[in-house]
């Protein structure tokens, strides 16, 4: 609006007004009718309706559906749409963007047009937005009903409006794999509360399963609510649910009740959605229904979530049931067998059954439609499917939920592999609840606490990763690291330190213990148990470090070398430098101490057999891989001595340019060590070594 | 007599001048919808009055503020009606400013000269708003408890300052007697006095102007 547009509208406006009519008292007239008209309608609303007020404010109260204002109700609704990380935006951008706009109209429509219908561009965006509140305001009014008035006679969905449907209105989207029990049961992003103060857990897994699959209260209430409770049904086991659903009259629990076939009365995809509803998707309870009978509380897998996937929705073979034919009398089997096929009128060869069968079998027994099929699959075993096919039982959802609380609780696992790891390799020096104690290495010394909360607050996972793995030769703590010539791989001790740190929340140890002393060890056996045994074993049988009873230990090292050996260590291994710690004189008695070793070991000359001592090793820890499928062929002699992509692998009397002690030892670069998994016993390994040195003769 | 005393009074007063300019003055003929800021006005008289008589009963306090208002509702003599006529005069202000405001965008009023009332006017809506969100905790009720706690947690969500924020909005981390007195505070002091200065300008502007004409449809003739 230009200035003469401006002069102009002044000039009009004053024709308009000399036309006009006095404000008192034509105008004031018709805006006091109005603004009675607006008392009146005000005392009516005072007087009919009264201003409401409910129960007093109970802070504690989360049950409480919040409502705000109805002038709010479309921000309010507004707000399920924007989830998350977007409710910023929703809630806060999105209203000051329109408050500002509005506010700054005058300067943005500044044409001197001023019919509606002349500013379009103004005035439909205007409509719309009008037409949007409304409807946001409709849509929020209709989806979070009253709970009394809409959901009389359906529990759980009352629940669900009790607790859920102000914030999340009438549905909720669940991603899969989510533990939705949790997030429940604990509250998850701002403003969630945890609802395990208020609700039982039954409470809650029956609400999970109304929010994943809400038809499937319906399918309830008209099918199974008649006899059945919710929270009764949701702590039973899900095969037994679908058995039911799948067996309808013939299901044994519903024998003598009218029931009518499920399968035919409700389609497949109604089955589903009830078996969801009442089997929510919840990893733990599946886990705990499913899998603690023959898995434990967890299972430790360290595959990809697509093999695990596989491994659940598929089955496994993976267990092979032995023969027990020539393990139990005829007898036996008999009972097992009929007992398999009927339990009940078997009942006493449960013993029998826990007996023989429980330890992988646990309460499941197994199903069989006759006698003597049971019995064929009790003798002869095999590999039958021994893990069932869960991709049959279990919907994609409860299938997601399962492999992810499984990964989860492997990882969450880990403190308790950390603790056994600990008490093998740390527990001998520092206690079991690393409270420490006299140091064996150390005459007079004490090992100081390490679970008390001052050393664990003043060392970071760094630090105590470090002196795991380098260990601490100054105080007697040789290096535990592979990498510094230790058994412990870097996982092995990661897993270690979050065992240590699982101490920082309630400190085990509080003060150093009061100890007494150690005596200084004069005899060398003593000695030698509580110095060397750790690595070497007891009776020098060998274990991280050499063992002493072998061939090649004792034929090679001259007294001298092993004097050597003790008093410097070895800077590349776990061999830590004893000079300092003992004296000499105790270094020559241990020398001695271990050149008695040679007497039990396997005499010099007595050169191992290859059928008797060595192919029994290939077969057991070899043949499974080195069979006859290519490469190396560990079946008998001529091949080990012949085949393989690197043959020969076998150098006679040459153990160390032989590639296959080299892959046993791990000492080989490229590739990994052999077997995969877990490496043969140090004795085994001896054993080859020493058949390799003889000469590898086939005797 | 009376022409006596009215004469003595303009003297002193010089009311009629006032009386003129105001109400005998001239303005364009109007339709019914230009009755909507009128009727706001006399909410807002209403929500004035309606409110200080509520003070007088009114505890802001925790322990006391819902007993208060019970007594309001059932012991005063017309509390009940006083407290309804509050009550819903809070839901009918949001109304007939909301229509008023759209009757303005309609009919294009915000323009020239009465920019700066459209402006005064926006804030007036944005604090008819605060009453209504500051108000609505005062019952201290469980709903009143409920919706504040979501509403407030809002002011909570922007990163950087939302903690701040929630924090100012409710005098700590809770929604504690420091909220209450906050949002009394807020509702009986700070928006009545924002609310009146700027209803004082808002309705200057509209005397000043003059009520803006209904428009004709098409193009503004050039002479």
């Amino acid at each position: 609006m230009n200035d003469k547009e401006q002069q102009e509208y002044l000039q009009e406006y004053k024709k308009e007004k000399e036309k006009g009519v006095p404000f008192f008292p034509d105008i004031l007239f018709k805006d006091a009718l109005v603004s009675l008209l607006v008392f009146i309608v005000l005392v009516a609303l005072a007087y009919f309706l009264g201003a409401p007020l409910e129960e007093k404010a109970n802070p504690a109260n989360t049950s409480y559906t919040p409502r705000p204002e109805w002038y709010f109700l479309f921000l309010f609704q507004l707000l399920k749409y924007f989830p998350g990380e977007l409710e910023f935006l929703g809630v806060i951008v999105l209203p000051m963007v329109a408050l500002l706009l509005l506010f700054i109209l005058p300067l943005l429509d500044r044409s001197p047009k001023r019919h509606f219908l002349d500013r379009l561009l103004f005035t439909i965006p205007t409509t719309a937005i009008i037409a949007g509140i409304v409807v946001l305001t409709y849509l929020s009014v209709r989806e979070a009903p009253p709970p009394a008035e809409t959901n009389e006679g359906d529990p759980i969905a009352s629940l669900y409006a009790n607790n859920c449907s102000a914030c999340h209105g009438a549905s909720i989207e669940v991603k899969s794999g989510v533990n939705l029990h949790n997030i429940i049961a604990q509250g998850n992003h701002d403003g969630m509360p945890a609802w395990s103060a208020d609700l039982t857990s039954d409470q809650i897994d029956a609400l999970a399963g109304f929010i994943t699959s809400p038809g499937g209260s319906q399918l309830f209430n008209q099918n199974c609510s008649s006899c059945h409770s919710v929270e009764a049904l949701v702590e039973g086991s899900p095969m037994d649910l679908k058995q039911a659903l799948e067996n309808g009259a013939a299901f044994k629990p519903h024998a003598g009740v009218q029931t009518v076939d499920w399968n035919t009365s409700l389609t497949l995809e109604n089955r589903t959605s009830l078996l969801n509803f009442l089997v929510a998707p919840d990893g733990q309870r599946l886990f705990d229904a499913n899998c603690l009978t023959c898995h434990g509380n967890s299972v430790a897998y360290s595959g990809t979530e697509e093999e695990l996937r596989q491994v659940i929705s598929q089955g496994g073979k993976h267990l092979d049931m032995p023969g027990w034919k020539e393990q139990l009398t005829s007898e036996q089997l008999d009972l097992l067998s009929r007992f398999v096929v009927d339990p009940e009128a078997e009942s006493q060869s449960q013993t029998l059954f826990q007996q023989q069968c429980g330890s992988c079998h646990g309460q499941n027994i197994p199903q069989a439609d006759s006698i003597e099929g049971a019995r064929q699959i009790i003798e002869s075993g095999g590999p039958h499917r021994t893990m069932p096919v869960w991709g049959d039982v279990l919907t994609t959802e409860q299938l997601d939920a399962l492999v992810s609380y499984t990964r989860q609780s492997t990882d969450g696992n880990s403190v308790a592999v950390g603790q056994g790891l600990f008490s093998q390799y740390c527990a001998t020096c520092h206690g079991g609840l690393g409270e420490g104690g006299p140091n064996p290495t150390k005459p007079g010394d004490v090992i100081a606490p390490i679970s008390s909360a001052e050393y664990l607050k003043t060392r970071d996972d760094i630090t105590l990763r470090l002196i795991i793995s380098q260990g601490q030769p100054n105080f007697g703590m040789s290096p535990f690291g592979t990498s510094n010539g230790g058994p412990l791989q870097d996982e092995d001790i990661d897993v270690i330190v979050k065992f240590i740190r699982s101490w920082e929340a309630r400190p085990p140890v509080e003060l150093p213990p009061e100890v007494s002393v150690a005596v200084v060890n004069e005899k060398p056996a003593q000695l030698y148990i509580s110095v060397c045994a750790q690595c070497h074993g007891l009776a020098g049988e060998g274990g991280v470090g050499p063992s002493f009873q072998s061939i090649d230990f004792q034929g090679l090292q001259t007294d001298q070398q092993i004097y050597n050996s003790i008093n410097s260590g070895h800077g590349s291994t776990a061999m830590i430098g004893w000079g300092d710690i003992l004296s000499a004189d105790q270094i020559t008695q241990l020398v001695k101490l271990i050149r008695s070793f040679q007497l039990t070991a396997t005499g010099p000359g007595s050169v191992p057999s290859f059928s008797k001592d060595v192919l029994p090793i290939f077969n057991a820890r070899c043949g499974a891989c080195h069979g006859t499928l290519g490469g190396w062929d560990a079946s008998d002699y001529a091949s080990s001595m012949e085949t393989g992509d690197n043959a020969p692998v076998i150098l006679s009397r040459d153990p160390g340019g032989s590639l296959l002690v080299q892959k046993l030892l791990g000492i080989q670069t490229i590739g990994g060590s052999m077997p995969p998994g877990k490496l043969l016993t140090q004795k085994e390994i001896d054993l080859i070594v020493a058949w390799v040195k003889a000469g590898a003769p086939d005797n | 007599m009376l022409n006596r005393f009215s004469n003595w009074l303009d003297a002193r007063t010089g009311w009629r001048n006032i009386w003129e300019g105001i109400f005998l003055r001239k303005v364009p003929k109007v339709n019914w919808l230009y009755t909507l800021g009128s009727a706001s006005l006399f909410i807002v008289v209403n929500q004035v009055v309606t409110g200080i008589l509520l003070t007088i009963y009114y505890v802001p306090n925790p322990d006391h503020a819902y007993d208060s208002v019970q007594y309001i509702t059932t012991q005063v003599a017309l509390g009940w009606l006083i407290r309804g006529l509050h009550h819903w005069g809070a839901s009918a202000m949001v109304v007939l400013v909301f229509l008023h405001m759209l009757r303005v965008i309609f009919l294009g009023s915000y323009k020239f000269p009465r920019e700066v009332t459209w402006f005064s006017g926006v804030v007036l809506f944005l604090v008819t708003i605060g009453f209504g969100f500051t108000g609505y905790l005062l019952p201290w009720d469980e709903k009143a408890y409920w919706a504040t706690t979501v509403g407030t947690q809002i002011a909570g969500t922007p990163p950087v300052i939302g903690d701040v924020a929630l924090r100012i909005l409710r005098g700590g981390e809770d929604l504690t007697a420091m909220t209450l007195v906050r949002f009394f505070g807020m509702h009986v002091w700070v928006l009545p006095a924002i609310l009146l200065s700027l209803v004082g300008l808002h309705v200057y502007l509209v005397i000043k102007h003059g009520i803006s004409t209904t428009p004709k449809r098409g193009e503004i003739k050039h002479e």
